[in-house]
């Protein structure tokens, strides 16, 4: 993601600081342009009426919405999480995975530890959920096993299943997708994005 | 019974690097298991395969026994290599290995528990005939403590049995300053390592710390690849290490080594290991004071000066092959030295510094090693220890050692970062340093008090 005209886009360490900045000052909204680089900051949880904003940060939203000051131990996860050294591309399938989820709106459920992946309670039983299946949060999905100690997996939002991203069987990394939903409305009203 | 073929390294940073580096050596796939924080860390991309096993914290990743062993199972490991620290000498891990049949590269259960408790290790070495420093098996409350003290004389050093890497011992220098210290640190040894137990022993002033670097296997071959100096210490963290040692005479050398070797045969010990020594200078006497289980930061000094990869031979050794040397074709030629390089800033406080490293100029000139995991542009993350590299020179002798490793640190640039080296820089223009007069109090009694003077 070189900019084309000698502007390097920001590093997240930067965008932090930049979120930092805006979310002290008195302004709602902040616009950005660097190099082939836009970045639109509100406080609100949508920019006013800028579609053509490109992603800066491998799945995070290109809209970043600050109602709080963001806590030191997140700034840091921040840092280490995703961000990538200069001199190092970012693995390409994650950045296709991450561009696919925002390109969709589909929403990641990700294994919660490394373990073995089962989709269904025990061998022969019907799996939890198929592609298609309509889910509420509170429903588990999968189970994932760390030496015959099994922990269930909840959606963690109301949706349908869109994509089953692991094996059935297969060790599962930390962190890793599991699922792709698609979120429904609910009749709470949750804070959509 | 098959041979090792993926090697899983339950660790990270410059150790992860290491056991990478040998296990290509060996024709040995390896499988780096990372927390969050290192997915995109230099071990994470050597390897042939990386896996994520848990959030950053390491109590929450490096520090999970069965996450560690699902790990192994689920990428086809046959072997788990656990480096240095974390559970390197967790007894559990390597009996979890036992029971789903994966090799455990480093001694058996039975070695680290021998060695892990202090009095046991105590006791064994007792009773191979080699002197253990004057003091008490176990001091049960203060009065035992003040009734031992003046038996073997103050000043006196009260340590946990449970502890370890200088964590929870105190000297005390008089008879009253005990009942305090007793109290105080009997309390924080409990609530660190869930047992309150101290033992007592004679405080060595002038000592230096002298260990011995061996390898046994399972066929009881025991040789030793020569003694380590690691007597610059602050904190009892080492800082410079150096083989051989200035003070050890072929004589002494020779009497320590034996020493080692008979204390590991007699608890069959396999694997890499380092049978740690005092040496009184005053007194010119040697005694024992702990085994470390486990392949050790400093290891790179030995390999310097023998030609031996110990990491490497550790594999073999868990892959039930013998040693590969006897002790009859193991030689030591020349001298090297160890710096440790810290992310820290030494002169305030030796506070760590992570962040990002922006510029990382490495010395590249003959003699010169460096085990790192850091590059340009990486993020030392918060939640690790603040070792970056090990800047190791090799010479002739040691005066040519000292002059490559005052112009490897000249030329070792690192920026956006704080580190240690300009203190490697002072010490080792040290006059005590350059003629090879300090014990293990130097650095805190004649080099920091005129640091902060200056």
């Amino acid at each position: 993601m070189r900019s084309n005209n000698g502007f390097m886009p920001p590093d997240n360490d930067e965008i932090i600081e930049i979120l930092n900045l805006v979310n002290e000052s008195d302004f709602d909204e902040l616009r950005l342009e660097m190099g082939g680089t836009k970045l639109v900051f509100s406080k609100h949880a949508v920019a006013s009426s800028d579609q053509t904003l490109e992603p800066i940060l491998k799945g995070a939203p290109a809209q970043v919405e600050i109602k709080q000051p963001i806590p030191v131990e997140k700034l840091q996860d921040v840092g280490t999480e995703t961000l990538t050294p200069t001199d190092i591309p970012p693995k390409e399938a994650e950045a296709k995975e991450a561009a696919m989820i925002e390109g969709e709106g589909l929403i990641p459920i990700k294994s919660p530890l490394l373990g073995i992946f089962y989709r269904s309670p025990k061998p022969g039983a019907p799996p939890f959920v198929e592609v298609g299946s309509h889910v509420t949060e509170d429903d588990t999905v999968c189970l994932v096993e760390v030496m015959k100690l099994f922990n269930t997996v909840k959606a963690g939002v109301n949706g349908r299943i869109v994509k089953i991203c692991a094996k059935n069987n297969e060790m599962v990394e930390y962190n890793q997708t599991l699922f792709l939903i698609e979120a429904e409305e609910s009749t709470e009203g949750s804070s959509a994005p | 019974m098959k041979n090792i073929s993926r090697v899983l390294i339950g660790n990270r940073g410059e150790i992860a690097v290491r056991i990478i580096r040998a296990c290509r050596g060996l024709g040995v796939e390896s499988v780096a298991a990372v927390s969050e924080a290192d997915k995109d860390s230099l071990p994470a991309r050597m390897a042939d395969r990386a896996v994520c096993i848990g959030p950053s914290r390491s109590l929450d990743s490096y520090l999970k026994i069965d996450t560690l062993i699902t790990a192994c199972l689920g990428t086809g490991s046959d072997a788990i290599h656990p480096g240095y620290g974390f559970l390197a000498e967790q007894p559990e891990l390597v009996e979890a290995c036992e029971k789903y049949d994966i090799r455990f590269i480093g001694p058996t259960a039975d070695n680290i528990q021998q060695m892990g408790n202090k009095l046991w290790a105590r006791r064994a070495v007792e009773k191979c005939g080699i002197p253990t420093i004057p003091g008490s098996e176990k001091v049960k409350d203060v009065k035992a403590a003040t009734a031992m003290a003046e038996k073997i004389g103050f000043p006196v050093l009260l340590k946990a049995a449970a502890g370890g890497g200088g964590r929870g011992m105190k000297i005390v220098n008089t008879p009253g300053e005990l009942k305090t210290v007793f109290d105080a640190l009997s309390a924080e040894v409990l609530s660190a390592f869930g047992d309150g137990t101290l033992y007592i022993e004679h405080f060595i002033p002038n000592a230096r710390h002298i260990e011995v670097q061996i390898l046994g296997d399972d066929f009881g071959n025991v040789i030793y690849l020569g003694e380590r100096d690691c007597s610059v210490q602050r904190r009892y963290q080492k800082m410079i290490e150096e083989a051989p040692s200035p003070v050890v005479s072929d004589k002494l050398r020779k009497a320590l080594c034996e020493a080692a070797v008979t204390i590991a045969r007699s608890i069959k010990y396999k694997s890499a290991g380092t049978v740690e020594f005092i040496l009184d200078q005053d007194k010119g006497r040697f005694f024992f004071l702990e085994m470390n289980t486990r392949i050790q930061v400093e290891h790179p000094v030995t390999e310097q000066i023998t030609g031996v990869d110990l990491v490497r031979e550790q594999i073999r050794i868990a892959d039930h092959q013998p040693i590969k040397y006897s002790q009859g074709n193991i030689q030591m030629r020349g001298h090297a030295i160890e710096c440790r390089i810290n992310a820290e800033s030494p002169f305030s406080g030796f506070s760590p510094s992570p962040g990002r490293i922006e510029r990382w100029k490495t010395p590249l000139e003959a003699g010169i090693r460096l085990d790192t995991h850091c590059y340009p542009g990486y993020i030392i993350p918060p939640f690790y220890d603040s070792l970056i590299a090990k800047l190791i020179t090799t010479g002739a002798d040691r005066p040519q050692t000292i002059v490559r490793m005052q112009s490897a640190l000249h030329q070792f640039t690192v920026t956006g970062i704080e580190t240690n080296i300009p203190f490697h820089q002072m010490l080792l223009k040290h006059p005590d340093f350059g003629n090879g007069k300090i014990s293990t109090r130097w650095l805190e009694d004649v080099v920091l008090p005129n640091l902060r003077s200056a």
